[in-house]
């Protein structure tokens, strides 16, 4: 496993979840807008007002899915890391054996270390395995809620465009709120790609 | 390990990473200190809780902003993981007292980039902001620096200040509550025996109380136990001038 990878997992999930959660505060702050707009308007934006809430409620559970996001990389790291650790053991017993060619006895020694060694990186290997398994277990349910998201931004464009004589800016507010989403979604789809990298790496052994 | 902010203004923030599940090893305070987009680390800690730091620093911070790291002195606690961050962040510079250089190259990264500190002390800077290296020899290592923020009034003040907690315990000497000389007294005797056993020189203590009573800290911050905020860093510096170290053995 390349240690530079996983540093570039680390990095995407810190800036996934800021932007998650940027994003997600962003589209709660125009759903707030688009109700108070349409409660200016009266009975005349009703429907447009239930996307508004739709949006919320729906940003709400998005905020909810992507909290242990996060939390579920420090698991991830410390597998990794712990691999890192043991190889560092391993390259040190490797200078030995090198040193020790000559003397018969403690060439054994190395030799015979040597095994156990490779199945301990390969205990630890099999372990950070599971826990990315579960990473883009949860990374593909976050997706499943964008899904949904996307939906409630259609809804939000046909009611917008059924409303347009009203006067209300709501096809801005239905194209931010569509920004907003794709940011999110880009963002989980680039971020699940580089798990999936390292899974695959991590399958084939590589 | 568990990440809490001690300072914050802007783009300019210091981190605490404490309270280490580890417990076979000396528990530790890792620092980082973050500006404009940058970060360094203070005594990034031992080889056995590696995993942890690295783990929790990537909840606060930008893992590919840190730029390098601080040491204060020689110990296995505060940079035996030197060749592990070294193998993840191969641009890392360390700063380094000097006087360690060769004995810090033991733990491994021959390669590793070092940028020394004379004893008379020096500074770096991160994201632009300048961090001061101040000097504090005998306390406990014959070459030891801490590390001063004057714009974030946050002193980095090594193994002065520190003490042995339990499990669990909190980033704030007293709690999250007010600093009270109540809590102070009660947290001074977890930090006694540790600076009569471990701190050797009467006059470096001395001369290190003068230096540091000159600067405005609002946090003075610890390699192990909690912070000292507030009234609870002048009362740290009261208590320390009137402790006789280097007495611990002595019956």
């Amino acid at each position: 496993m390349d240690i530079q990878r996983i540093m570039r997992i680390m990095d995407a999930s810190y800036r996934t979840c800021r932007t998650i959660e940027y994003a997600l505060h962003e589209i709660d702050r125009r759903a707030l807008n688009a109700m108070v707009l349409v409660k200016r308007h009266g009975n005349k934006l009703a429907g447009y007002g239930v996307v508004a809430q739709a949006f919320r409620e729906q940003a709400a559970h998005l905020k909810e899915a992507a909290a242990p996001l996060q939390h579920s990389t420090a698991p991830l790291v410390r597998a990794h890391m712990h691999i890192l650790q043991r190889r560092r053991n391993a390259e040190l017993f490797c200078r030995i054996a090198e040193n020790a060619r000559c003397n018969a006895r403690c060439a054994d020694f190395v030799r015979q270390s040597e095994g156990s060694r490779q199945r301990g990186i390969a205990a630890e290997d099999a372990d950070a395995v599971v826990i990315l398994r579960e990473l883009v277990q949860t990374v593909a349910r976050l997706q499943e809620g964008i899904a949904e998201q996307e939906y409630v931004v259609t809804n939000g464009r046909i009611e917008a465009a059924l409303s347009e004589r009203s006067g209300a800016p709501l096809m801005r507010v239905s194209h931010e709120m569509g920004v907003a989403v794709a940011t999110v979604r880009d963002a989980i789809w680039e971020y699940r790609s580089e798990l999936e990298g390292v899974l695959h790496e991590s399958s084939t052994g590589i | 390990m568990k990440a809490a902010p001690v300072f914050e203004a802007g783009n300019h923030r210091w981190w605490i990473l404490y309270d280490q599940e580890e417990r076979r090893v000396i528990d530790s305070n890792v620092y980082i200190v973050e500006s404009n987009g940058q970060s360094v680390l203070l005594d990034p800690g031992g080889f056995e809780i590696f995993p942890q730091v690295l783990a929790a620093l990537a909840e606060v911070i930008q893992p590919s902003s840190v730029r390098g790291a601080f040491v204060s002195h020689q110990d296995p606690d505060i940079a035996s993981s030197l060749p592990l961050w070294n193998t993840c962040y191969r641009h890392m510079e360390w700063h380094i007292p000097a006087l360690w250089e060769s004995f810090i190259r033991h733990y491994g990264a021959l390669e590793a980039k070092f940028s020394s500190i004379p004893d008379e002390g020096g500074a770096m800077l991160v994201g632009g902001r300048k961090l001061e290296f101040i000097p504090a020899h005998y306390l406990h290592a014959s070459a030891n620096f801490h590390v001063y923020d004057a714009e974030a009034k946050v002193f980095f003040s090594g193994d002065v200040g520190a003490a042995l907690l339990q499990p669990g315990h909190s980033v704030w000497v007293g709690g999250e509550g007010p600093e009270s000389s109540k809590a102070f007294d009660e947290h001074i005797q977890h930090a006694k025996y540790f600076h009569q056993r471990w701190m050797p020189s009467n006059a470096a203590k001395k001369e290190w109380i003068d230096r540091v009573r000159q600067l405005d800290i609002a946090f003075l911050c610890p390699q192990h136990g909690a912070i000292y905020a507030g009234d609870n860093v002048h009362r740290f510096l009261n208590w320390f001038d009137g402790l006789t170290v280097g007495t611990a053995l002595t019956h």
